[in-house]
């Protein structure tokens, strides 16, 4: 069952969902790789996703407070 | 930011009737939507909301949004007063839903839903085509923006 959705989204049938999902810019090796993942995996994967662009964000603001102090001083 | 784990674990072990929806509930069926909350439809049935209260209270919820100073009381009086409520926890975001967009309460979000196994406890989760009628009903572009990743992963898994 999976192999066989892995194998629908990576050769999408012209004029199908997949295909538009593609056409509409998702990218379908991402969602064929977390086919083969178990829920649980897939959790684990947000999860840290959330903590990466949490650090990121936190970054970005420091470094625009920093801007900010440079440009007043 | 949500730390999922504790979060389905307190309300498992309570034995809460509940469905994961949202964008937990998507990432769950394989997409690669990143969400910051959870979100779950709960049965508004009395034994329920007892359970809803003693499975988050170690997590302090308050009403998203709310001044810090105004007092809130998480009992089941005040589960009991609303529908939908968007909470504040000490591990995240939590959104709780007795009703559903284009879907309806817990007992018809049960119908739509899959069982999935995680951390040892089975979980309902609203299925693919729970979660299109929901998106497709919310209507806000955020939630269409989702639509065809969900099609997509919904017409690869038909036979």
């Amino acid at each position: 069952m999976k192999e066989k959705a892995i194998e629908k989204l990576l050769n999408p049938m012209p004029g199908s969902k997949i295909a538009a999902a593609k056409e509409f810019g998702i990218d379908l090796t991402l969602l064929a790789r977390k086919l083969k993942l178990t829920p649980e995996q897939r959790l684990e994967e947000l999860q840290q996703a959330m903590y990466s662009f949490d650090e990121l964000r936190r970054e970005a603001e420091k470094s625009r407070k920093n801007d900010r102090h440079q440009t007043s001083t | 930011m949500i730390d999922i784990r504790p979060a389905l674990e307190a309300l498992a072990k309570r034995d809460v009737d509940f469905v994961i929806i949202g964008g937990v509930a998507i990432n769950l069926h394989s997409s690669a939507y990143v969400t910051y909350d959870l979100d779950f439809c709960f049965s508004r049935k009395r034994e329920n909301l007892k359970r809803i209260i003693e499975a988050l209270a170690p997590f302090k919820p308050r009403l998203r949004g709310i001044p810090g100073d105004l007092p809130f009381i998480w009992d089941e009086q005040t589960l009991k007063s609303g529908t939908n409520f968007t909470f504040e926890t000490t591990i995240g975001d939590i959104d709780m839903l007795g009703e559903v967009a284009g879907i309806g309460d817990f007992s018809n979000a049960l119908v739509l839903s899959v069982k999935m196994k995680l951390f040892g406890f089975e979980f309902d989760v609203l299925s693919i085509e729970g979660l299109i009628k929901a998106k497709r009903a919310a209507g806000r572009t955020k939630d269409l923006l989702v639509l065809p990743e969900l099609e997509a992963l919904q017409e690869s898994l038909e036979d």
